[in-house]
C-alpha cells in the first residue's frame, strides 16, 4: 500500500509540470507545439530554427503531417499549444487534423505558423486563404525580382531574393535593428484587402512579380510589386497569433548561415538576416513579446480611496488600471504614452490620456460630465503588434439631490433684492390703494 | 422745414397727452407709478444679468417674472377700477382688488419657491 501511494505522488509530480505548463493568462507563452513535416529530414535541415526554439523553452513534437495518429486534441482538451506546419506539399492530414480543426484550433487561441512552398498544396493554400492570404494561384509560380536579388556566383533565375522591406514595429522584429537582409526563395502571397487583421512584415520590392522562373512570360503576372508579401501576420480577434510565409526553405539552416548580399549593393554581411528576423518573428508569434494585460482597474474620488457605487455630476474622480507586458519569463511594467480611457455613455464624454509612473501603474484625475445617466469607464488599446486591450467597467452618474445646489449666491443678490422689492411694493401699494381716496 | 413742423407736431402730440392724462383719477394715477416701478426693476436685472452673466438663471427667471408679473397684475386692476371702462361696470372695485390680491399672493409664493 506504502509503495502503492508512493508511485502515485511520484506519477503526480512527474504529470504535474507538464500540465502547469500549458498556455495560461497567467503564462501566456506557448509551451507545447506540434511540428508537422513532410519528411524527418526536414528536422535535421532545419535544426538551427528548432533549436532556437527549444532553448527558449518550448516542448516540440515533431510529426509527419500524414502520420495516422496525430490528434490537437483529446476528449476536448488541446494537446498542444501551438501548431507549426513544415508541411507545404500536404493534400491530406493524417488522423483527426484538417482544414477545421486547425481553424478551431486558432479560434480557441492557440497559435499557427504555416510555411509554404513553391507547388503548395490545396490544403495549405485554403489554411493560408482562411487566414486572409492568398497564395498566387499558379502552383509553379515563385516570386522573382531582377533588382533586388541575392548576388550568387552563378547568374540564376533570380528566384532567391534579398528582401529588407520590414515592417516598422519593434514589438513584432524586436528593438535591435535588422542589417542583413533576409533571404527568400518561394512562392509570393497577396493579402486579402477585406482582412483588416491580417499585415505584411516583409513585402517585395516594387520591381519583384509573381510567375514561372522556366517558362517565357506570355501573360502579365496577376502579382507583382509590393503587393506581394514574402511573409506576413495576423492576430486574431483572440489574440490568437499566426505568422504565414511562402518559404520553407527561409528557415533552413543553409540559408540561416548563407552569406548574402543583395544586387547592387557593395556591403557583402557575412550572415543573412534569416536567424534573427526568424527568431524575433516567432517569439512574437508565441507570445513572448507584445502580449499586455491589464490588471488593478480602479477609480475613487478624490481625496477617497474607496469605490464608489455611484458618482455626482461634477465630481471629481480618480482613474487607474495597470497593465503589463509579458517578456517571455515574467510580467514587465508597460511603458506608452498612449493609453486612453474614455468616460463613455453612448459616445465619449471625456477622453483622456492617461499618465504613467513608468512601472505600469496609469492613472488620471478628471471631472465627471455634468450630464447624469448610466456611464462607463473604457479602456480600448489596440496597437500594432500588441494583443488588445478592452475594458470597460458601468458606473452610473446621478444628478445633484435637492439640498446640494448653492444657497445664497452673491451674484444672485439682486434679483433676491427685485422679488423681495416687489412685495414690499405690493404691501404698500396695497395701503396707498385702499386709503387714497 | 419738414423737420420742424414734425418737432412741432410731436410736442403737440406730448402737450395733448399730458393735459389728457392730467384728467385721470388719482388712483390709476398711483396705480400707473406702481406699474412704472416694476417694469423699471425688471429693466434692472435684465442690464445686470447682461452683465454678470445667466449663472442662477433660477434665481434671474424669477426675480424679473416677479417684476412682470406684477406690473400685469398691476394693469388688470387698473383696467377694472377704471370707471370710464363700460366692460367693468357692475364689477365693484373692492371685489377687483380682492382678486388682485388673491394673485399677488399665488405669484409671489411661486417666485419664492423658484427663487433658489
Amino acid at each position: 500500500m506504502g509503495k502503492l501511494w508512493v508511485i502515485f505522488v511520484a506519477s503526480i509530480s512527474i504529470i504535474l509540470p507538464f500540465l502547469c505548463n500549458s498556455f495560461s493568462p497567467e503564462t501566456p507563452t506557448d509551451r507545447r507545439v506540434l511540428v508537422l513535416l513532410d519528411d524527418f529530414a526536414i528536422k535535421s535541415s532545419h535544426s538551427l530554427y528548432f533549436n532556437s526554439l527549444k532553448s527558449r523553452g518550448f516542448d516540440l513534437d515533431f510529426k509527419l503531417a500524414d502520420d495516422p495518429k496525430i490528434a490537437l486534441q483529446r476528449y476536448g482538451q488541446y494537446l498542444y499549444d501551438a501548431l507549426i506546419l513544415f508541411c507545404p506539399s500536404i493534400e491530406r492530414f493524417g488522423g483527426s487534423i484538417d482544414l477545421a480543426a486547425i481553424i478551431n484550433f486558432v479560434d480557441s487561441g492557440h497559435d499557427l505558423i504555416i510555411a509554404a512552398d513553391a507547388n503548395a498544396s490545396d490544403l495549405i493554400r485554403e489554411v493560408a486563404t482562411e487566414c486572409g492570404v492568398e497564395f498566387d494561384e499558379d502552383p509553379s509560380a515563385m516570386v522573382i525580382d531582377h533588382t533586388s536579388y541575392a548576388v550568387s556566383a552563378t547568374e540564376g533565375d533570380h528566384t532567391l531574393i534579398a528582401g529588407d522591406d520590414f515592417i516598422k514595429s519593434d514589438v513584432i522584429l524586436g528593438s535591435k535593428k535588422i542589417d542583413a537582409p533576409v533571404l527568400f526563395q518561394g512562392i509570393g502571397h497577396s493579402l486579402n484587402p477585406s482582412n483588416s487583421l491580417v499585415l505584411k512584415v516583409l513585402s517585395a520590392s516594387p520591381a519583384a512579380y509573381s510567375a514561372n522562373p522556366k517558362s517565357k512570360l506570355s501573360t502579365p503576372p496577376s502579382l507583382t510589386g509590393s503587393a506581394i508579401s514574402f511573409v506576413s501576420i495576423v492576430q486574431a480577434r483572440n489574440n490568437a497569433r499566426i505568422l504565414i510565409t511562402g518559404s520553407l526553405s527561409m528557415f533552413s539552416n543553409g540559408f540561416f548561415r548563407s552569406h548574402v548580399q543583395k544586387a547592387g549593393s557593395p556591403t557583402k554581411h557575412e550572415k543573412s538576416g534569416n536567424e534573427q528576423f526568424l527568431t524575433e518573428l516567432s517569439k512574437w508569434a508565441f507570445h513572448e513579446r507584445g502580449h499586455l494585460k491589464a490588471v488593478n482597474v480602479k477609480h475613487h474620488k478624490v481625496g477617497e480611496t474607496d469605490e464608489p457605487a455611484l458618482y455626482r455630476i461634477n465630481d471629481d474622480l480618480e482613474y487607474s488600471v495597470e497593465i503589463y507586458e509579458w517578456s517571455g519569463t515574467s510580467w514587465e511594467p508597460y511603458v506608452a504614452d498612449d493609453v486612453q480611457v474614455q468616460f463613455y455613455m453612448m459616445s465619449p464624454y471625456v477622453l483622456k490620456t492617461l499618465l504613467n509612473n513608468k512601472k505600469g501603474l496609469y492613472s488620471i484625475s478628471f471631472k465627471v460630465p455634468d450630464v447624469y445617466g448610466v456611464f462607463q469607464f473604457k479602456v480600448e488599446y489596440q496597437k500594432l503588434g500588441y494583443t488588445s486591450l478592452s475594458l470597460s467597467k458601468q458606473i452610473p452618474v446621478r444628478p445633484y439631490r435637492h439640498n446640494e445646489y448653492e444657497r445664497f449666491i452673491p451674484t444672485a443678490y439682486p434679483y433676491y433684492g427685485a422679488a423681495f422689492s416687489m412685495m414690499a411694493g405690493f404691501f404698500i401699494f396695497s395701503f396707498v390703494h385702499l386709503y387714497s381716496k | 422745414m419738414g423737420r420742424s413742423s414734425s418737432t412741432k407736431d410731436a410736442q403737440a402730440l406730448f402737450h395733448s397727452l399730458r393735459s389728457a392724462y392730467a384728467a385721470t383719477p388719482v388712483n390709476l394715477k398711483i396705480i400707473d407709478l406702481y406699474v412704472g416701478f416694476a417694469v423699471f426693476t425688471a429693466l434692472i436685472q435684465v442690464v445686470y444679468m447682461a452683465i454678470v452673466g445667466s449663472f442662477p438663471f433660477n434665481s434671474f427667471l424669477s426675480g424679473v417674472l416677479s417684476c412682470v408679473g406684477t406690473a400685469v397684475l398691476a394693469v388688470c386692476l387698473r383696467i377694472q377700477v377704471n370707471k370710464e371702462n363700460k366692460e367693468f361696470k357692475d364689477l365693484p372695485p373692492e371685489r377687483a382688488f380682492a382678486d388682485f390680491v388673491l394673485c399677488n399672493l399665488v405669484l409671489h409664493l411661486v417666485i419664492m419657491n423658484f427663487l433658489g
